[in-house]
């Protein structure tokens, strides 16, 4: 296969984000403040999913911060999901300590029972991208996934992965973010030849932004500064 | 731009070095083996592909035993601007181990950060470094990545690295999982019962032809295509019908600009499970629409290796291609229904096809599924 598309020509064109008191989309412009006492897991009664997600009981942290941030990238997005239906969106992630917590969860309660009974549904979660699993089977994502790393970490990196699969057309959508146990950041990144995503940013700014800020609230900020009515 | 091979090598329960594997497999032996660094009694089984001499919760971990003896053994000059990509599943897991248990070691000491900086050192690849972890496709996604690179011409040079051990840890979870055989796994077998787990570490160099031939160094393969799906069906279960892996390929032969016409032999995930072999002779009969290809998979052999699998059966791959060899499945006796004609007990001389394909698939529903020619 030919290179088909530009690196120079993919655009942000969503972004979704949580934090422990707000959460928000950028291209459109919504934010949104928690009530005290309330934080990410009060999203669920606020009608972030289109449909009741699967399993959402046994998710660990990780899993659920970045369904929730998926979410919303999604909505800023226009991109509908259903029950059922698949896409050709892929999604790469990132996170400052991968599987660490629920390793320990898993090996801790492990030598609890006296390093004889082990649990399953701990495990499947010490990976990773088990967080980025669950989310491609509740929003339909059936291209590419997989957890990237950079050196020092952060968004840069995976933002350059996911360019790098539209360029040589692995999907024409990825999913690109960054989830940790507070706090939660995905861009929707396609070609800018696709006339049904309105861009936020081309990637070179958006790779601009991700080199400077390692931390989401910091992203955020220099992000929205980039929505219409804020340039 | 194309992205060719100019150097790979690996450590793995066959010994060190591609000819041990090649000619392991070949043999039809298995290297599975009774598991003695850890007690197994209360697991589903007792056997795994261990590498021998390897110390245990000794001081160094397991994967960095693994590639110190791959790289000091290997001799293979790695350019100090190559990019790496490290790609592994579960990296140093033996220091929780250690942590929890009350050994001499530190929650923070299994960081894949610390990894990442370790085998940058330990290989002298100083060009930029990143983790890609995908569940047991983790090195066929890193390869894939490394060729992406060259392809849109980010880099020249990218050395991949994969590696995963067998620790307490993997065991007591894949037996949870009830996925483990008792006995050496018997991919594509009637009787199979499930998975060994295994350990390895492997390295391929990946350059863009006019860099390789600015060094003088000899292409031993190309990674033509690549293609990367998730079933988004369910976390741990194969899809009932392989769409995900068809998808997979489909891509991977776009992307290498091939047919299926060229493709000569299939190196499978084959893992022994029940539902992964299932899955893709499901899905090897739908793209080859009937017409049957050779078919083997390493893991009878050496175990699955995890986050290493994919990086090693590419390897062992173009040398099958070189060999004109398919390599048995070791521990094969009698093929299931869906894989007679296309899996062997013995290794076979291939005719025809150009191009192999390797596939692979994981945890969260990921696929993936490489071409690669001479």
């Amino acid at each position: 296969m030919n290179t088909q598309n530009s690196i120079g020509s993919i655009s942000v064109v969503g972004i979704g984000w949580l934090t422990t008191e707000a959460y928000g989309c950028i291209r459109t412009g919504r934010r949104r403040t928690f009530e005290p006492g309330e934080g990410a897991h009060a999203l669920t009664k606020k009608g972030i999913f289109a449909h009741p997600f699967k399993n959402y009981g046994r998710l660990d942290t990780l899993s659920r911060m970045t369904a929730y941030a998926v979410s919303l990238a999604l909505q800023d997005a226009n991109i509908e999901y259903a029950p059922g239906r698949k896409q050709d969106i892929g999604i790469i992630g990132t996170s400052s300590q991968g599987s660490l917590q629920t390793d320990r969860e898993f090996f801790e309660d492990y030598v609890s029972s006296g390093r004889t009974l082990s649990r399953g549904s701990l495990f499947i979660y010490t990976l990773p991208s088990s967080s980025l699993g669950e989310s491609a089977i509740h929003f339909g994502l059936r291209g590419p996934l997989l957890y990237l790393r950079g050196a020092g970490g952060g968004l840069a990196a995976v933002l350059d992965g996911a360019a790098d699969m539209i360029a040589t057309g692995e999907a024409p959508l990825m999913l690109a973010g960054q989830a940790e146990p507070h706090d939660a950041f995905y861009c929707v990144l396609a070609q800018d030849a696709d006339r049904d995503h309105e861009a936020l940013c081309d990637l070179a700014s958006g790779r601009r932004i991700a080199a400077a800020n390692t931390d989401i609230p910091s992203l955020i900020h220099d992000f929205s500064l980039l929505a219409p009515g804020k340039a | 731009m194309k992205a060719v091979v100019v150097a790979a090598d690996m450590i793995t329960p066959y010994g060190q070095g591609v000819n041990a594997c090649w000619e392991g497999l070949v043999s039809g032996a298995t290297a599975i083996s009774p598991v003695t660094r850890f007690i197994t009694n209360s697991f589903t089984s007792s056997v795994a592909g261990t590498i021998g001499g390897l110390k245990y919760h000794e001081g160094e971990s397991l994967v960095m035993q693994m590639l110190g003896l791959l790289f000091r053994r290997s001799g293979v000059p790695i350019p100090r601007d190559a990019k790496l990509i490290l790609a592994t599943t579960k990296g140093e897991i033996d220091f929780l181990e250690m942590s929890v248990l009350g050994k001499a070691a530190e929650v923070s000491q299994c960081s894949l950060d610390t990894l990442l900086a370790k085998v940058e050192a330990l290989s002298g690849a100083r060009g930029g470094g990143q983790i890609v972890s995908a569940a047991c496709t983790s090195s066929a996604a890193a390869a894939a990545r490394a060729a992406a690179m060259i392809r849109t011409g980010q880099s020249d040079c990218v050395l991949v690295v994969a590696c995963d051990s067998v620790t307490e840890f993997i065991y007591a979870g894949f037996s949870a999982l009830m996925a483990l055989d008792k006995i050496p796994a018997r991919p594509f077998d009637r009787s199979r019962e499930g998975l060994n787990v295994g350990e390895a570490a492997a390295y391929a160099l990946f350059m863009s032809p006019e860099r390789a031939a600015q060094e003088n160094r000899t292409a031993i393969g190309e990674l033509a295509g690549w293609g990367l799906s998730d079933d988004a069906n369910h976390m741990t279960g194969p899809s009932r019908e392989s769409e995900g892996l068809i998808l997979a390929i489909s891509k991977a032969l776009a992307s290498a600009e091939r047919g299926r016409e060229d493709i000569g032999i299939i190196s499978a995930h084959g893992t022994g499970t029940l539902y992964n072999d299932a899955m893709e002779m499901r899905a090897f009969h739908r793209v080859f629409s009937g017409t049957v290809k050779p078919v083997y998979s390493l893991k009878g052999g050496i175990g699955h290796t995890m986050g290493a699998a994919g990086l090693l059966e590419m390897i062992i791959a173009l040398r099958a291609l070189r060999e004109k060899t398919a390599p048995p499945t070791v521990n094969l006796r009698e093929a299931d229904d869906d894989a007679a004609g296309w899996v062997s007990q013995r290794a076979r001389r291939t005719a025809g096809g150009t191009c192999a394909i390797v596939t692979n698939a994981g945890f969260s529903g990921v696929n993936t599924a490489l071409v690669v020619s001479l």
